[in-house]
């Protein structure tokens, strides 16, 4: 561990920001520069998305990864995203300080959940910056598949196709590989902070997603919550795909929810980067990439003629992403990522289990807190008194995503119904949900609060 | 009841967060307190039973060499996960060196020496395990 590691580590992150965040200024705008401070975060997720989306295709086609590469391309996405800029006219950013957003109250509210997320971050980072690898999946596969990416410049074959998790996609040890070039040297020990790195970003993208759409106390006690939760806790900065692709998936389910409400073509874009993104990071990003969009299909029936075109657009955009990292393992006689014949040939007495295991493990207090019963109260109020639509849009997506757990487990006949990590990764998938539910509490308690639904766009 | 949904959230968050915290600020002293070879190891710790045998091959195999994991009966001084796991977590530690059948370097788990005839032994430590080199 040397300053020179975290300040490389540090620059590769500021990179990754300002390609996203250019991203974010072609396609929204961004008029000042309070706007950029606020997005950041989702910019610097976007930014992560599309470096990982973009370098997985230049490794499927053989392209070498290095330092310079690396640094070009961070050049390039940014320079071609500045020139869409540009080209629509978008301004650069002027003036700091808005038009007054809130009170007193509402200040010192945001001010306290800053600070003490903030706090927590800190101790995390400590925690991170000599941390040690000790998890099984990481060493095993994980971090092996991105010290090949560095040391032999492209998805070797020895290493990814005889390794652990042959089929699981690659923007986890691209990101890695990026980190050890930054770094200087493969240190398995402050790459570490290239996973806080991510938590903070992520953590950054959901507040300034939300800041404007829903009251600060809303925002920054979910946030808390789903922050201190036991299961995140010991999690968040293990260096395996779990913590990005559920960020990836919550800040691209966000952006569709708010689509729904204000119909911005922006998000849009974003939806499809972060999607595709998370398709590329775990098996599972592809599935909850399409119960989201299938469930925003649905949800947006009554404007379909204009929203239906735009959705297959965002759905198109994911698959093109997705497909030729499946081409390649394929190519190289790698299967195994779809169940067998979809679970079909599963038992009716294996349904009812693999129900009740996704049940007992969305309930257990001692991963997930009370978050999941909070999560109950925020939907019943949100029905009562709040955005009808709203909830039910939510609804419907986390009745899915339960459900898709429930099915990843019936259908793979190998997995034991067990909440045991090691043999069912029910928790891991788990994790998107509660992570999903703490993003949407304060939508749903917030349009309670107001007293009424907003009016559609 | 958003009033309520407020209290319950609040209450978890007073009773869970300075567990988060003080359990972020107990890793971090851990992690600080280790040694810098416990660190660079991690989870082979609990894998390989020497870590001698881990810096010995860095040292012996060349960046571009080949080796191979040879493993006997369980001895003395392994751990349960030593036959299962060593050589994945070998295939990760050496990493640029790869692995092959016919490898030059063989890293010896207690096996059969004579399996190997003319190898010269490179290093010898504890428990059974050596690093073995094929003479050309």
């Amino acid at each position: 561990m040397t300053v020179r590691a975290i300040a490389g580590l540090a620059a590769l992150n500021l990179g990754l920001a300002v390609v996203g965040t250019s991203f974010l200024w072609a396609a929204r705008g961004l008029p000042r520069w309070t706007d950029v401070l606020r997005l950041s975060g989702l910019g610097y997720l976007l930014g992560v998305a599309v470096f990982g989306v973009i370098w997985t295709q230049l490794l499927v086609v053989g392209v070498p990864f290095g330092g310079w590469a690396v640094l070009a391309t961070l050049v390039a996405a940014t320079g071609v995203c500045g020139a869409v800029g540009v080209r629509r006219g978008r301004s650069v950013p002027r003036g700091l300080v808005g038009p007054p957003t809130g009170s007193s109250l509402s200040l010192f509210v945001t001010a306290s959940g800053i600070a003490l997320v903030g706090l927590l971050l800190e101790a995390l980072f400590r925690s991170a910056r000599l941390q040690s690898l000790q998890a099984f999946d990481a060493w095993a596969f994980w971090v092996p598949k991105a010290k090949a990416i560095y040391f032999f410049g492209g998805l070797d074959e020895q290493i990814f196709t005889t390794s652990a998790g042959p089929t699981y996609p690659p923007i986890v040890p691209i990101l890695d590989a990026a980190a050890f070039h930054a770094m200087g040297s493969v240190d398995v020990v402050t790459f570490h902070l290239q996973f806080w790195f991510l938590l903070a970003g992520g953590v950054a993208a959901i507040a300034g997603c939300l800041y404007r759409h829903v009251p600060p106390w809303a925002l920054w006690s979910s946030l808390l919550l789903v922050l201190v939760v036991p299961r995140f806790g010991e999690g968040l900065l293990t260096p395996q795909a779990d913590v990005l692709v559920d960020l990836l998936f919550v800040v691209g389910a966000l952006q569709l929810t708010l689509w729904l409400r204000d119909g911005q073509g922006w998000r849009l874009a974003c939806i499809a980067a972060l999607f595709a993104g998370a398709a590329l990071t775990k098996r599972e990003g592809l599935l909850y990439s399409a119960l989201a969009l299938g469930v925003t299909f649905g949800a947006s029936w009554p404007r379909r003629r204009s929203a239906w075109p735009r959705l297959a657009l965002v759905a198109g955009i994911v698959v093109a992403a997705a497909i030729p990292w499946r081409l390649w393992y394929r190519a190289h006689d790698i299967t195994g990522e779809a169940p067998p014949s979809l679970g079909a040939s599963a038992s009716l007495h294996r349904a009812l289990d693999s129900l009740r295991l996704s049940l007992d493990v969305l309930f257990d207090v001692s991963l997930w807190s009370v978050v999941p019963f909070v999560l109950l109260l925020a939907l019943a109020a949100a029905f009562v008194w709040g955005d009808r639509r709203l909830a039910g849009f939510i609804t419907a997506l986390l009745v899915l995503l339960f459900l898709g757990g429930a099915w990843v487990t019936y259908s793979y006949p190998g997995l034991p119904i067990t909440a045991n990590e090691a043999l069912n990764p029910i928790v891991r998938y788990t994790g998107a949900l509660v992570l999903l539910a703490g993003v949407s509490m304060p939508l749903l308690v917030g349009s309670a609060w107001e007293d009424g639904p907003e009016a559609p766009p | 009841m958003v009033a309520y949904w407020l209290l319950v959230v609040l209450v978890a968050i007073v009773v869970r967060y300075p567990g988060a915290f003080t359990h972020a600020n107990e890793s971090a002293r851990a992690n600080a307190a280790l040694d810098v070879f416990d660190r660079e190891v991690g989870g082979g710790n609990s894998v390989i039973p020497d870590q001698a045998l881990l810096f010995a091959a860095r040292g012996s195999i060349p960046a571009d060499g080949t080796f191979t994991v040879a493993m006997g009966a369980p001895q003395e001084g392994w751990t349960d996960l030593t036959v299962t796991f060593a050589e994945t977590f070998l295939r990760y530690f050496l990493l640029p060196r790869r692995t092959a059948p016919d490898a030059r370097w063989i890293l010896c788990f207690g096996c059969d020496r004579s399996a190997y005839p003319g190898a010269a032994v490179e290093w010898e430590g504890d428990d059974g395990l050596s690093i073995l080199k094929r003479v050309p």
